[in-house]
């Protein structure tokens, strides 16, 4: 193989990869923004992994299954709602508590429903299959590296200019910002502190339930248990790194996308040991906080 | 007495949210189709039915009074420490290594050190993010999280690298020196002393708690940092020493596994037990007596849940969902007491230290 090859390869794993991660961050990012630190991303991801190959085996479906991860990611972010806004309950406890809820659950109904333990992976259930774009996907280089990609993958190319829109442009953007702002004055000024915080947690929720089926069906059609990661927070870290700029915080998530494609392409070439390989993306999260925690303390001085 | 009395109703909270839990998890089962009154007659038999099974659910609390504890001392100084897994990881590895290393040492000794290696090496781990919270203010829960998978890794390498044993099936380390593993209570069951290490341990964190000047500035910090740090408390002092002592208490839990219930050190062995002590502390309310109760609660738990998933099919996964119900409980109280405290802000007593520096 040659060198452009490779690179050609590695570049076009990157933004497979690097796509759970964008969708996590965006929704993320959503939660950031209206002032609410969301430590669920994983458990929503998690959970939407698991809906889109249960349902998409049932039903017979791929598509109907991504649907209903969406569906779902959302209804689950509903209840972590309903917890922290309506109970005012502790936010980092119940996130925590959705994580939980996801591994256990997940874990807990493909031994009840599927009597499989550890992986689902049914025959029957077809992944998603590479949209060619015409022409661009045959010009040389690429078209490999950015137009030979399953579906998702483009979609999550529109997530980010369209949460970027939402945020700053509709007033329910506007308003979820002036929330994240200052909660107290948005709720003087009239805004639907309430509704706006369901708002942001469930379209995040849905993005998780998207994030999630990429994971599942987006190469292989699987599940398995536990299967995010950690990726829900490492996009979290993404939105942290970007502080809650949907570009920066997608560029972030590229990043990562690449260490991760390396990870694996180094995995197959080079004699290190593969858990340093492994290791790298967990490591890379690590110093980006720092790296953003001097910028800050620099800024005001140090 | 008004301690008592706060005591009692905590762990009267503590029962009623364990009540509910079982009751929701009761239903979960009738929906899966299966029998939940079986289903729980199981576990307990199980969990508590004779000598060995007590001995058993002793066993599965051993590690989560640890992470526990290690969770706790973090959670009281206001930091939310989840990488007591990784300190585990770490521990148990150093802990290994110094029994499967120093084999000449007698007993005692090879253990009272394995321990003390296994804690300081896990304390170090949790100095990481530690640091990186205490001087750069990067914030501990992302960074704590993410450590947890190096750790994994890491330790996973040593057993696969440069302390590979040829010919063993998986991954681990070599047995530990046969005077380093640590003495079995029950016959069949591998209950061993180090369920006592643990209970010494919960002595010295309550001891600490209430009893030092650490644990004061833990308490005062943990209450209301903005405060401690305009009195001229070292905050950022006090952060490393909490977090260099819980991940202490996490690689003493990593140790106690090691040298009690594998002998050696094996690759991806815990499988949250760190984590399920997150959910200890915070179902002991924060206080060392909770945690202990409630370690010894998800000891039964979790023996019992092995035979339930035997016996009757039900995956013991169920575990992880009345875990997360659980941990909703707590989160509503948690916010309950938040919300008490901004209505009736004249009750709440602010520590009585005097500001030393006030400028």
């Amino acid at each position: 193989m040659d060198a452009i090859e490779v690179l050609s390869n590695v570049l076009a794993s990157t933004l497979r990869l690097a796509t759970p991660l964008i969708l996590a961050a965006m929704a993320g990012l959503l939660s950031f923004q209206v002032g609410l630190v969301n430590i669920a991303l994983e458990g929503l991801m998690l959970t939407g992994a698991f809906v889109a190959v249960a349902v998409g085996f049932i039903i017979g479906s791929t598509w109907v299954g991504i649907l209903a991860a969406c569906v779902i990611g959302a209804l689950l972010a509903a209840l972590f709602s309903i917890f922290v806004t309506d109970l005012r309950a502790n936010l980092i406890v119940s996130g925590l508590a959705v994580n939980f809820l996801a591994a256990g659950g997940t874990a807990y109904l493909i031994q009840i429903i599927f009597h499989a333990s550890g992986t689902f992976a049914p025959p029957e259930l077809e992944s998603l299959t590479a949209a060619q774009i015409p022409i661009l996907s045959s010009l040389p280089f690429f078209g490999k590296v950015f137009f030979s990609h399953t579906p998702l993958v483009y979609v999550s190319w529109l997530v980010i200019p369209l949460v970027g829109l939402f945020l700053y442009k509709t007033p329910a953007g506007i308003h979820i910002r002036a929330i994240g702002d200052d909660i107290e004055a948005a709720r003087t000024a009239g805004i639907a502190v309430r509704k706006m915080q369901y708002l942001a947690l469930m379209l995040g929720g849905g993005l998780c339930g998207l994030a999630g089926a990429h994971l599942a069906v987006g190469d292989l059609a699987l599940f398995r248990e536990n299967m995010t990661a950690g990726r829900g927070f490492i996009a979290l870290a993404a939105v942290y790194f970007a502080a809650g700029r949907p570009r920066s915080a997608a560029l972030a998530c590229l990043l990562f996308g690449l260490f991760e494609a390396l990870q694996f392409r180094l995995q197959m070439t080079s004699s290190t040991p593969p858990q340093f390989f492994q290791m790298l993306p967990y490591v890379i999260v690590v110093l980006m906080l720092t790296l953003i925690s001097i910028r800050k303390e620099w800024k005001k001085g140090w | 007495m008004r301690i008592l009395m706060d005591q009692a109703l905590n762990i009267a909270r503590m029962l009623i949210t364990l009540l509910l839990a079982l009751l929701i998890g009761g239903v979960i089962i009738q929906l899966s189709g299966k029998d939940a009154v079986n289903a729980y007659q199981v576990v307990w038999n199980s969990a508590f039915g004779n000598d060995r099974a007590i001995a058993n659910t002793l066993l599965a609390a051993t590690p989560l009074i640890f992470t526990g504890l290690a969770t706790l001392v973090a959670f009281r100084a206001g930091i939310f420490n989840v990488g007591v897994e990784g300190s585990l990881y770490v521990g148990a590895f150093a802990a290994a290594w110094v029994g499967f290393t120093f084999t000449q040492l007698p007993g005692t000794i090879l253990i009272s050190l394995a321990f003390v290696v296994g804690g300081i090496v896990g304390g170090l781990w949790s100095l990481i993010p530690g640091y990186l919270k205490a001087r750069l203010r990067v914030d501990e829960i992302v960074t704590t999280i993410m450590l947890n998978y190096v750790a994994i890794l890491f330790t996973d390498y040593l057993v696969n690298g440069p302390f590979l044993v040829p010919g063993m099936a998986n991954a681990m380390s070599l047995e530990v020196a046969p005077q380093a593993q640590l003495a079995r209570i029950v016959p069949k069951s591998q209950w061993n002393i180090s369920f006592f290490i643990a209970l010494a341990i919960f002595v010295l964190v309550l001891l600490l708690i209430w009893r030092t000047t650490l644990g004061y500035e833990i308490r005062s910090v943990g209450t209301n940092p903005i405060f401690s740090r305009s009195s001229g408390m070292p905050v950022g002092r006090i952060i490393l020493e909490v977090m260099f002592l819980s991940g202490f208490i996490g690689g003493l839990a990593g140790a106690g596994q090691a040298l009690g219930v594998h002998y050696r050190f094996v690759a991806g062995f815990s499988r949250g037990l760190g984590f399920d002590g997150i959910v200890v502390a915070l179902l002991g309310r924060n206080s060392p007596v909770g945690v202990l109760i409630s370690a010894l609660f998800f000891g039964a738990l979790r023996n019992g849940s092995s035979s339930m998933e035997m016996f009757t099919q039900i995956p013991r996964d169920l575990i992880d969902i009345l875990i997360a119900i659980i941990i909703f409980f707590v989160a509503i109280d948690l916010g309950f007491n938040w919300l008490l405290k901004r209505l009736v802000p004249q009750t709440i007593t602010p520590p009585t230290i005097q500001p030393s520096t006030v400028d």
